[in-house]
């Protein structure tokens, strides 16, 4: 029976979630306690399937005799229910702070608590159509939290995310369609679902619609020519910027791109074509476009969402390079890039919020009177560059692994992107730093009275957060054990 | 365990201090507000205390010859591991002598710059990162030192808080991760192909392991030469040495300039004979680039150092050119050569602070910064004037200073070697360089004692004791050194025969 | 015999006997009548299909039990009995939801006039599905056509000229195609000498394994198959659409998007595989013009749709496109396309009437501007309304659950199952196609969404109302979205029926 855990982590927050606006509470406390309930408890539920590892599959329902939604944990799910379940009742605490002073508060996190939910649905999904649902469904109910505002640039910005999004799920959807009519099963399985011998006067085709397939699915990833709609997003009040556009919605992408290359088209089929190599030179370019756009960039949160399509493109070099080393490299970044990507989310929104500056020629000085949130911005900062003993180098120096095993001249290239990115990433994140801590000689603190570190609520997930990136740096066997177990499943 | 403490105990002492600062500041609601007499004796004391310990358990621990310890794994194949060999002990204790002086040094120099305490936190930090990075036992630790250096060592340039500085620390802060992150990729690249990462005396390297992989092995020790070369002022990643300095108070450019630079040094060593082996990289192409940019250096830094008003920007400059005698000295892969270079780093050490705590005094003293406004001043400073001048002699390498001795070393190795061209090329590019050293350092000693007729002379009172001391003892290091240099190279000798 | 089985032809009775019967009757009484006329079709065809699905088989009724060639035969199988449910459900939920804009927009002395053109329309839809004899079903075409032209014109208090003018261009094109069709027929007639389908493909079936009259028959396939893509709009005929579903009243714009054309394409399914044959038609690559003009109609009217100013006239070239996706399933020319195709069918129907009716109900309440700007905040003045026109809209879009998902996914299964070209275009077409109806969909969505603020409301008399206020409309978006709902998550016993339908039509 435990296997009746997945929809229940599924479904709790969606339904919960629907009650939301609804509950009769009067107290703006009491709801918050209702809205953090939901959460920790799906949370907690979630941690506890994970220990579990239920192996059972379970379906939803059933489209068709063989088109159905079902729930089936896996490795590489375990690591996105992961990411989600520790980081989505910090990022709620969080946003209770950040939100107080915003309209439409219940749907706001009624929708925030549904995404959750939808979330942890593609990641539990067992084929390529139930997560092809999940993904849209995350389209849609991340809509109105980015268009929250209402402001011109919102709804610009939603519109902007909406084509982008639906553009690439039609593209995705024909791998799907590929996936459900050639595929031995439509179920993911470790190494790829076609049947190459018998597929083989099929070979180019396939290659195509994989190609297709993993541009589709890449939108959401934000990979170049598709990543303009990321940055824009980030006119969403910042919980949303940071938890969907740095953990649940642009991983969604990655996972997704992880399932499709290794789980349905396999890395065999691939390897080798026109197709990797194009993906690999849109991928290797997008690690550099992105920092050289964050660097050009001065609104705070765009800054960072520039910073986001380049790590993202991280993890798709992590998997673009067909190895079970590259998953793993991939793997590790996903993990330890929502964790240094949320935090120094969530300090520009605390900035933001405290301050109410967007840009970075207005922070001058304002390390001094949030001495809290800059230094751990520092530390975010720090670790994404990838300095040693913080979580990001460890990712970093898999990825690297991964590409230099490989050996080939464009896996090369890749790495040196990777350094070069990482060159402009202390560019963009120091610049800041330095800053907000040193403004000039001639400073005159008094404009700034009144700017103060947010309270313990913003503050409680900054902890941890910056004592999750140093023990991941410090001691990352136990993951890279993990993921390494999960990557030689595709041997 | 013994072999953390040098490196603990300083960055725990440092953050102790570093933090109090914080908290006066929380407290004082950020006004700032210069401490009292009384608390700045307190925190000086703490701070040398400190200092001197340290420097005697880095200098014990270095001598426990073969000493190592694992501290933990970054990965099952990622030890952050430290050993002590005679490399290490050589460069520690230059290192804390430096440190020890300059921090005497300070106590009296910092007062004329803000938050003693954040200044003081981050010396002793540096301190023991410095000495984790001399005691790394592998390619990885070392790395993991070398960006903890960069990045403690960025306050020193943003210490007066400027807009110069900050541009300044930014350029320092760049070049510096450009350099470490070429680095990273010749780890990456090493990581795959090298059989180990652990330092080795003469190399890792067997014929086996880079069969086959031999070009992408060198690209990657180029890139690892003009990486770590940043921090040694190696062209083409220079720029940021001319601009940190003049911004940096006294003390950390001497520190910077000393120290910091012949960190790159050390790592370029490690990585050349370490890990690499000189046999792996003699006679390739990636030996004659090196020579090439090292030389260019070494003229460039000169020449641009014989034309520059500033005198702390000049000093800078001067380093550029003469930390890449140090570099040319390893990249003829001779014995002698290595000697030399050695040599030219230790006395280099002592020369360079000596100079900058000249400087120090200038600026502390008389709020000069420019070389023309020197005229006269050893009418009133004539000890800070003799120790410049003495430094000064070092420098060209003008016997019987020490800095002849190594420049001795250096021409004769690459004189020994068969490097082409270069054996006489180089030789002739150190001297007219050393022509040039001291056209622009004579030049501040001429004007000094003999001022210009006409010229106004004022008089600035005498320096203070513990200034003029710190200078002293190095001033006397680089001439004691050059008439008894024995046991020194007779300990690099052993270092260098176990190389090749 | 069982009882039962005479149902249809009293369906077929009981709506043409209604008509006159209508005339006669207050507004008032005539609506009521009408209801309870579609209620009591609709269980009578209920009956028909559950009988039909418990013998497994389809059964021909002979009209006064004359047999051929001087009977008339009817034919009930599966797939014509759901049809006929299914028009029946869909023709009851539009008629209840345009009561307000009827009482509103047609002369009072005319109302009970259009329940007539909605008796003569559901008797014809029913007798199209039904009949055996394909004589027949022209006379039903006709008058199809003539009570379609009826319900476009009925509305006259506003916009008279244009209500005219599109009637006018419809009953053009429309007879244009009769008139094909005709031809088509007489062609057929005078090289098979029958006019039941049965006889005819016998017929048809002999000659082309002798190879005898080639061209002539090639000729009439093109005839029938152009004069009923014409009448259903297929691209390039489609120019009178958005006039016609734009101007009309809403009962009559829903119900001729979501059945009129869906009849004719019926009849053309019905066609190909009853009367000329599958393989035939596979044979003579009619089937290939179909897909080509398929394709194209669902790109450009989606072009259309988006540079389309008001939201009637973008749901109805939107409609445009839908019908090229339907066309470009039988063009795939398998029975895995016609499948799509049929379920596309009804999840259109359910869907394009959806989205009238709330497009109605949004623009109800921005006084009756159709154009974006006056739409700002309607999802908030009518909120049932906006969340109707939201999941139509997502639907349309193809979002899972919806039924528009599940056609999507039909299509290109059929799709991957040809020839790699036509494979190819269905995809990339598909996935155009879907990022096209996302930008003027959802653009609408987003708008309607986007809040006026109260002072500006207030200025240009825009009201609020709640779903009470308007039951009609509230009932229908409400079964319109559960069907939605149904044939998008539980699509497989309905795909089963269209299988075993089609099967029957061998």
């Amino acid at each position: 029976m435990s296997e009746m855990i997945m929809p229940i982590v599924v479904l709790l927050p969606i339904v919960f979630g629907l009650t939301i606006p609804f509950v009769p509470l009067k107290s703006k406390k009491a709801k918050m306690f209702y809205v953090e309930g939901i959460v920790l408890v799906t949370s907690i539920l979630a941690i506890l399937m994970l220990l579990n590892q239920p192996t059972a599959e379970f379906t939803l329902f059933r489209f068709t005799d063989y088109l159905n939604v079902s729930f089936r944990l896996d490795g590489v799910g375990s690591v996105f229910v992961g990411i989600c379940a520790l980081l989505w009742p910090l990022a709620t605490l969080y946003a209770f702070e950040y939100m107080e002073h915003e309209e439409h508060q219940p749907t706001f996190f009624m929708f925030y608590t549904i995404t959750f939910g939808v979330s942890l649905g593609i990641a539990l999904s067992q084929d390529i159509l139930s997560m092809y649902v999940f993904y849209e469904l995350l389209t849609m109910v991340t809509l109105p939290l980015i268009i929250h505002s209402l402001s011109r640039e919102a709804i610009h910005a939603t519109r902007k995310y909406l084509y982008y999004s639906l553009g690439g799920a039609a593209f995705a959807f024909i791998g799907v369609i590929f996936i459900l009519v050639y595929g031995d099963t439509a179920n993911f399985t470790a190494g790829g679902v076609l049947d190459l011998v018998a597929l083989a006067d099929k070979k180019e085709l396939l290659t195509l619609v994989f190609f297709l397939c993993f541009c589709g699915f890449s939108v959401k990833t934000a990979m170049f020519p598709f990543c303009e709609w990321l940055p824009t997003a980030g006119v969403a009040p910042t919980p949303v910027t940071a938890l969907l556009h740095a953990v649940a919605v642009v991983k969604a992408g990655a996972f997704a791109c992880i399932r499709v290359t290794y789980y349905c088209f396999g890395p065999e089929l691939v390897k080798g074509t026109w197709a990797q190599t194009v993906l690999m030179c849109l991928i290797i370019f997008t690690i550099v476009y992105g920092c050289s756009r964050a660097i050009k960039e001065t609104h705070i949160k765009r800054r960072l969402a520039w910073s986001t399509v380049s790590n993202l493109s991280y993890i798709l070099f992590g998997v673009i390079l067909m190895t079970p080393l590259g998953l793993v490299g991939a793997l590790c970044h996903m993990c330890f890039h929502a964790v240094m990507k949320i935090t120094s989310f969530f300090c520009a929104g605390a900035i933001m919020h405290k301050s109410h500056t967007n840009y970075v020629h207005e922070l001058d000085g304002m390390g001094r009177k949030m001495p809290f949130t800059f230094i751990v911005y520092t530390i975010s900062g720090l670790a994404l560059m990838g300095v040693p003993g913080m979580c990001g180098f460890m990712s970093k120096w898999a990825l690297a692994d991964a590409a230099l095993t490989d050996g080939s001249p464009l896996a090369i290239a890749g790495v040196v992107a990777l350094l070069i990115s990482a060159l402009l990433t202390a560019i963009y994140m120091m610049t800041v730093t330095v800053r907000a801590f040193f403004p000039g000689k001639d400073f005159d603190y008094s404009k700034l009275d009144g700017v103060k570190d947010p309270t313990w609520m913003m503050l409680l997930p900054f902890g941890l957060f910056v004592i999750a990136m140093i023990v991941f740096g410090v001691n990352a066997q136990p993951f890279v054990d993990f993921f390494t177990n999960i990557a030689m499943a595709l041997m | 365990m013994l072999i953390l403490l040098p490196i603990l105990l300083p960055i725990v002492m440092g953050s102790i201090l570093l933090v109090a600062s914080f908290v006066e500041h929380l407290k004082k609601n950020n006004d700032y507000q210069a401490e009292s007499d009384q608390e700045l004796s307190k925190i000086h004391l703490f701070s040398v205390a400190g200092l001197v310990v340290s420097a005697a358990l880095a200098i014990y621990v270095g001598l426990q010859k073969g000493m190592s310890c694992t501290l933990f794994y970054l990965l099952e194949d990622l030890p952050i591991y430290f050993a002590v060999d005679s490399l290490s002990l050589l460069f520690v204790t230059f290192i804390s002598i430096v440190f020890v002086l300059v921090g005497i040094y300070s106590c009296v120099y910092m007062k004329h710059e803000h938050e003693e305490k954040r200044f003081f936190g981050f010396y002793l930090i540096v301190y023991g990162v410095l000495v984790g990075l001399d005691f790394a036992g592998n390619l990885v630790t070392l790395y993991l030192f070398y960006e903890f250096m960069t990045l403690t060592s960025m306050p020193f340039v943003l210490h007066n808080g400027s807009h110069e500085s900050t541009m300044a620390s930014l350029k320092y802060l760049f070049y510096s991760m450009c350099g470490a992150y070429l680095g990273l990729f010749g780890i990456f690249v090493l990581y795959q192909y090298a059989p180990s990462l652990t330092f080795t005396a003469g190399g890792v390297m067997s014929v086996l392991s880079y069969n086959g992989n031999t070009a992408i092995m060198l690209v990657a020790i180029m890139c690892m030469l003009i990486g770590f070369g940043a921090k040694a002022g190696m062209f083409p990643l220079h720029a940021w040495l001319p601009s940190a300095h003049p911004v940096a108070p006294s003390p950390a450019s001497a520190v910077l300039s000393s120290i910091i630079v012949k960190c790159g040094v050390l790592a370029i060593i490690r990585v050349v004979f370490y890990i690499a082996g000189p046999s792996f990289i003699a006679g390739t192409w990636v030996q004659y680039a090196w020579m090439t940019l090292s030389l260019l250096t070494v003229f460039m830094g000169s020449l641009l150092a014989f034309r520059e008003p500033i005198f702390k920007k000049r000093l800078a400059y001067s380093s550029v050119s003469q930390v890449s005698y140090v570099l040319f000295g390893l990249a003829v892969l001779t014995t002698t050569g290595f000697e030399g270079a050695l040599l030219h780093t230790v006395f280099h050490a002592f020369i360079k602070c000596a100079l900058f705590l000249t400087a120090g005094i200038f600026i502390f003293k008389c709020h000069i910064t420019r070389v023309s406004d020197l005229q006269g001043i050893g009418k009133s400073m004539p000890i800070t004037l003799w120790c410049f001048t003495f430094a000064s002699l070092g420098l060209i390498g003008i016997p019987p200073t020490s800095g002849f001795i190594s420049k001795w070393y250096l021409a004769l190795g690459a004189l020994q070697s068969d490097i082409g061209a270069f054996r006489y090329v180089g030789p002739a590019i150190l001297l007219v360089s050393a022509l040039l050293t001291a056209g622009y350092l004579l030049e501040i000693v001429v004007n000094g004692f003999f001022p210009k007729e006409g010229t106004e002379i004022k008089s600035y009172g005498k320096e203070p004791k513990a200034m003029w001391i710190p200078l002293m003892v190095l001033a006397g290091l680089t001439l004691g050194l050059g008439v008894l240099p024995n046991g020194l190279i007779e300990f690099i000798s052993t270092i260098a025969s176990s190389l090749f | 015999m069982a009882f039962v089985q005479n149902f249809p032809f009293f369906s077929i009775i009981l709506t043409i006997f209604s008509g006159p019967l209508s005339t006669m009757l207050s507004n008032k009484k005539a609506k009521i009548w009408n209801m309870i006329l579609i209620g009591i079709v609709c269980a009578l065809n209920l009956a028909v299909l559950a009988f039909v699905i418990s013998t497994g088989e389809s059964y021909t009724y002979m009209m006064g039990h004359f047999p051929a060639p001087w009977g008339n035969e009817i034919r009930v199988g599966v797939l014509e009995a759901l049809m006929a449910v299914f028009f029946c459900v869909v023709m009851f939920l539009c008629v209840i939801s345009g009561g307000q804009e009827r009482a509103r927009e047609i002369e009072e002395s005319k109302q009970n006039l259009f329940y007539v053109m909605v008796n003569l329309l559901l008797c014809s839809l029913i007798a199209l599905v039904y009949t055996n004899d394909i004589f027949t079903a022209y006379v039903f075409v006709e008058i199809n056509t003539l009570s379609a032209c009826g319900l476009i014109m009925i509305k006259n208090k506003l916009h008279e000229g244009r209500t005219l003018e599109a009637s006018v261009r419809y009953m053009i094109m429309s007879l244009l195609g009769s008139g094909m069709l005709l031809l088509g027929i007489c062609f057929l007639y005078g090289l098979t000498g029958h006019l039941l389908m049965s006889n005819m493909q016998e017929a048809i079936a002999n000659l082309v394994a002798t190879g005898q009259y080639q061209i002539p028959l090639l000729v009439a396939i093109c005839l029938l198959s152009v004069g009923l893509a014409i009448k259903s709009a297929l691209f390039p005929f489609h120019s009178w659409v958005p006039d016609a579903y734009g101007y009309a009243t809403l009962s009559s714009a829903s119900i001729l998007s979501s059945m009129v054309s869906k009849g004719y394409i019926f009849l053309l399914i019905k066609i190909f595989f009853r009367v000329i044959g599958f393989e035939v038609i596979i044979g003579s690559h009619v089937l290939n013009v179909l897909f080509i003009f398929g394709i194209i109609g669902m790109i450009m009217g989606s072009l259309d749709a988006i540079q389309e100013n008001s939201i009637r006239r973008m749901i109805a070239y939107s409609s445009v496109a839908q019908i090229g996706y339907i066309y470009m399933g039988l063009g795939l020319g398998t029975t895995a396309g016609v499948v799509a195709s049929i379920y596309h069918i009804l999840s259109h129907a359910v869907t394009k009437a959806l989205l009238f009716v709330s497009a109605y109900g949004l623009t109800n309440v921005s006084n009756n501007r159709r154009d974006f700007k006056q739409l700002t905040g309607a999802a908030y003045r009518n909120k049932l309304a906006g969340v109707a026109f939201t999941v139509g809209a997502l639907s349309m879009v193809g979002f899972p659950l919806l039924s528009g998902f599940v056609s999507k996914v039909l299509f290109a299964q059929a799709a991957v199952g040809v020839s790699s070209t036509k494979m190819f275009f269905t995809l990339v077409a598909l996935a155009i196609s879907t990022i096209l109806n996302t930008v003027y969909f959802m653009k609408t969505v987003i708008r309607i969404y986007t809040p006026m603020d109260a002072e500006t409301e207030k200025e240009k008399g825009f009201t609020r109302i709640t779903a009470k206020e308007d039951m009609g409309k509230a009932i229908a978006m409400i079964c319109f979205v559960v069907m939605n709902l149904v044939l998008g998550v539980l699509s497989q016993p309905i795909i089963e029926l269209i299988e075993t339908g089609l099967a029957m039509f061998m």
